[in-house]
């Protein structure tokens, strides 16, 4: 089946998708709590929307769309209150976080759905592993052509976000001394990574997607976990390397400042994008995976290194007027304070010191999820 | 050289123990069925009434160790319980006393109907209200269980063990004083007992988390501390003849409470924790005759049938106020079956302190008998069919 048209959206909207974690207030592991919580949740109206995720112990929640940060971070605190109340009627915790610091992946249950199943077959116990959280956020796109110009134009920005929102420091009870581990996890699965190459959409779909379909490796879009990855049926775009951070006004935050970025981009006074940035991208991911806002990354079209943090600010204060005239200037504040300080993962650490175990840390992710 | 007699009765228990132990690991493979039901179903087959290897009960170091063990699960059970849900959530509050009040009635107009004298069939109207918190927790962690019907059977039966320990008390009280004039007197002392046995426990909570926090310990294993610290306070019951189901609860709530981490890896207290639940298991159905087993069967099977249908009932009505559906609803009510540890140990030690309830034990002897083989098994199918259980065993 041909790849779908590009579906027009208006330039700039945008709109968030969080995957939250449901914990046991028992002994704060995981619990398979998704059917109890979505049978609750679904004899009211929500706000937004709310689906299971691959295992039992997850849930995704996502905004409508949006075109300030306001109102985005208004419908977030509405869903998550919605979400607490219910959480609390059945003394389940909930929280963000990248991953859930102790769980272990062979005590989680695949969600009974036929899609689920079919990458629990495929996949084994990656399936299972994928009990990871993280925030994707979608861009609305004219085209398809400054769909895929936008997505190759961030990858030099992605670190930013890795690093901003990085809350998942801890795997199986132990100090991974990575800030965000979740995405060691992601790039298990083969189709991982990034999108090739290619700034025309009809090059993309005719060309590129149909091998890939005629391969019989592939059946649609959601065949690839790309770090940013096209979604012809929105018309946008969706950046996927976000830990889903402790809060949700750090959620919006990166939103906006991923909103102001795109608008940068399109104005198109940057070098446009080519295949050679690419060759410093998977190192610069990983520095802001292993060291967050302490790595380093080098620029992809002038080879120099730069500390991430100053990179970060800098770019927080070019992205200053478009903020201003889309209604973000909270959010590039709170991301600026981000910059200035600590991140998630480093609370999360601190909260390990205070309690002296993972337990703790999880009843600090939950206490301020609850904001 | 000891005679062959004395040999024999020295290895009774040993031979017990590591033959329950047996059947329990063969039984579970074999069926899938939780290990305490052939743990009780080998202390039954070996009791003095039956094939007579074990020696007759009688208090002693195999009902203090009986004592620790259902201890230690009491405290677990306690540290699992999240108060706050009930403030949360008071349609579970109202769940659990409805169950637990319709136990009571049905229980008693059974009793009554089968000609029981009416203070012994308040008395087992009183017990029947509980839910085993032994079998419970053993059988959640066995079948490493997780979800609504899970929570809510652990802390529908922590509320419902209060609740028959405060109401067998006040009974006990009533019925040695005989007279109405001392019902208030009955009500007072048994208030207070509770009340006492809570307070020791919540102070042990408290001493304890204080303890492992000074020394640094609250990452690592704080199983020995906390295992310690049951035996104590169980030693400290009996000394003051407290309520040991009381202040176990109280101390794994305050344990909790304090945010000292009890970790997965201590679930049911590691080997320790095996150990003892065999004997706990031997010990209670060794108590059992089957004499008196089919004497009261069918008063029993009564009583039985009665407490499931009204434990049932009286939680699935909640359920859809509550936030679940009526199904799981349904099976926790159905989960909360398990009984017997409860009731054996409850008379057991109203007998060691001189009150002698041989009505009570004969009238409960068969009910203890059928829910210590049964009711694992229904609180598993009720676990298993509400998909709480790892994947694999929902077919089951």
């Amino acid at each position: 089946m041909a790849l779908e048209p590009f579906a027009k959206s208006n330039a700039l909207t945008f709109g968030v998708e969080l995957e939250l974690q449901l914990v046991s207030l028992s002994d704060f592991d995981l619990t398979p709590a998704s059917p109890d919580l979505l049978h609750l949740l679904a004899q009211k109206p929500f706000p937004g929307n709310v689906t299971p995720e691959i295992t039992e112990s997850m849930i995704e929640i996502n905004s409508s769309v949006q075109t300030h940060h306001k109102p985005l971070l208004a419908e977030l605190r509405a869903i998550r209150d919605t979400l607490v109340a219910a959480a609390d009627k059945l003394n389940i915790g909930i929280c963000g976080g990248g991953t859930h610091p102790f769980q272990h992946w062979s005590e989680q249950k695949i969600y009974p759905k036929q899609r689920f199943q079919e990458l629990s077959v495929l996949y084994g116990y990656l399936a299972k592993q994928f009990t990871i959280f993280g925030q994707h956020v979608h861009i609305g796109c004219s085209s398809g052509d400054d769909a895929l110009f936008l997505l190759h134009s961030l990858s030099r920005y992605v670190p930013h976000f890795i690093a901003l929102s990085a809350s998942s420091p801890f795997v199986q009870g132990r100090d991974t001394l990575f800030e965000s581990a979740r995405l060691n996890s992601v790039f298990a699965f083969p189709m991982s990574g990034r999108a090739p190459f290619c700034l025309r959409w009809d090059d993309f779909a005719n060309v590129y997607y149909a091998k890939m379909e005629a391969t019989g490796i592939i059946r649609s879009m959601k065949d690839f976990y790309w770090d940013i990855r096209p979604k012809p049926e929105y018309g946008t775009i969706e950046l996927r390397v976000c830990d889903t951070p402790l809060t949700v006004e750090r959620a919006a935050a990166l939103a906006g400042y991923l909103q102001a970025l795109c608008r940068h981009l399109l104005e198109r006074r940057e070098a446009a994008p080519c295949e050679d940035d690419y060759l410093v991208y998977n190192y610069n991911r990983f520095q802001a995976c292993r060291f967050g806002l302490d790595g380093a990354v080098t620029h992809p079209k002038t080879y120099q290194t730069v500390a991430l943090r100053e990179d970060i600010l800098q770019t927080l204060e070019a992205m200053e007027p478009h903020a201003e005239s889309l209604g973000g200037s909270s959010a590039l504040a709170h991301l600026r304070d981000v910059a200035n300080g600590a991140s998630d993962a480093n609370f999360l650490r601190q909260q390990f010191g205070r309690h002296g175990g993972c337990e703790g840390v999880v009843d600090e992710a939950i206490r301020v999820f609850r904001g | 050289m000891p005679d062959l007699l004395s040999i024999l009765t020295s290895l009774a228990w040993p031979v017990a123990i590591a033959l329950a132990w047996l059947a329990g690991e063969f039984g579970q493979h074999f069926t899938g069925l939780p290990r305490v039901t052939f743990y009780g179903l080998v202390g039954f087959a070996l009791a003095s009434g039956q094939v007579g290897i074990l020696p007759v009960p009688n208090g002693g170091a195999a009902l203090v160790a009986a004592d620790i063990a259902f201890g230690l699960m009491l405290f677990e059970l306690g540290y699992r319980i999240n108060l706050r849900w009930f403030r949360t959530n008071p349609w579970l509050g109202v769940a659990s006393l409805v169950e637990a009040g319709a136990t009571f009635a049905g229980v008693r107009w059974i009793a009554l109907a089968f000609g029981t004298e009416p203070t012994t069939a308040l008395m087992l109207a009183a017990l029947a209200m509980a839910t085993s918190p032994a079998t419970v927790v053993r059988v959640v962690n066995e079948q490493r269980a997780s979800g609504q019907v899970t929570e809510r059977v652990m802390h529908l039966a922590a509320v419902n063990c209060v609740l028959a320990v405060f109401a067998f008390n006040l009974v006990v009280g009533y019925w040695m004083f005989r007279s109405t004039e001392d019902l208030g007197e009955a009500a007072w002392l048994s208030f207070r007992s509770l009340v006492v046995s809570g307070l020791a426990g919540a102070f042990a909570g408290v001493a304890v988390s204080a303890l492992l926090r000074a020394l640094g310990n609250l990452a690592q294993d704080a199983t020995v501390a906390f295992a310690l610290s049951v035996i104590l306070l169980v030693s400290v019951t009996y000394t003051f003849r407290l309520s040991p189901v009381v202040a176990a609860l109280a101390f794994g709530l305050t344990a909790r409470h304090r945010r000292v981490a009890y970790g997965q890896a201590q679930r049911s207290f590691g080997a320790l924790g095996d150990l003892l639940t065999v004997l706990l298991y031997v010990y209670c159905a060794s108590m059992l005759d089957w004499r008196i087993v089919t004497a009261g069967l069918v008063p029993s099977l009564a009583m039985v049938a009665v407490r499931l249908v009204t434990k049932t009932a009286g939680v699935a009505l909640f359920s859809p106020l509550s936030g679940i559906s009526w199904r799981k609803g349904a099976l926790t009510g159905l989960g909360l079956a398990p009984l017997s540890i409860f009731i054996i140990l409850v008379l057991e030690h109203a007998r060691v302190s001189g009150v002698a309830l041989p009505a009570a034990a004969q009238a409960m002897a068969a009910v203890s008998l059928l829910l210590e083989l049964g009711a694992p098994v229904i609180l598993q199918r009720a676990l298993v069919w509400a998909r709480e259980t790892p994947e694999g065993q929902h077919g089951a």
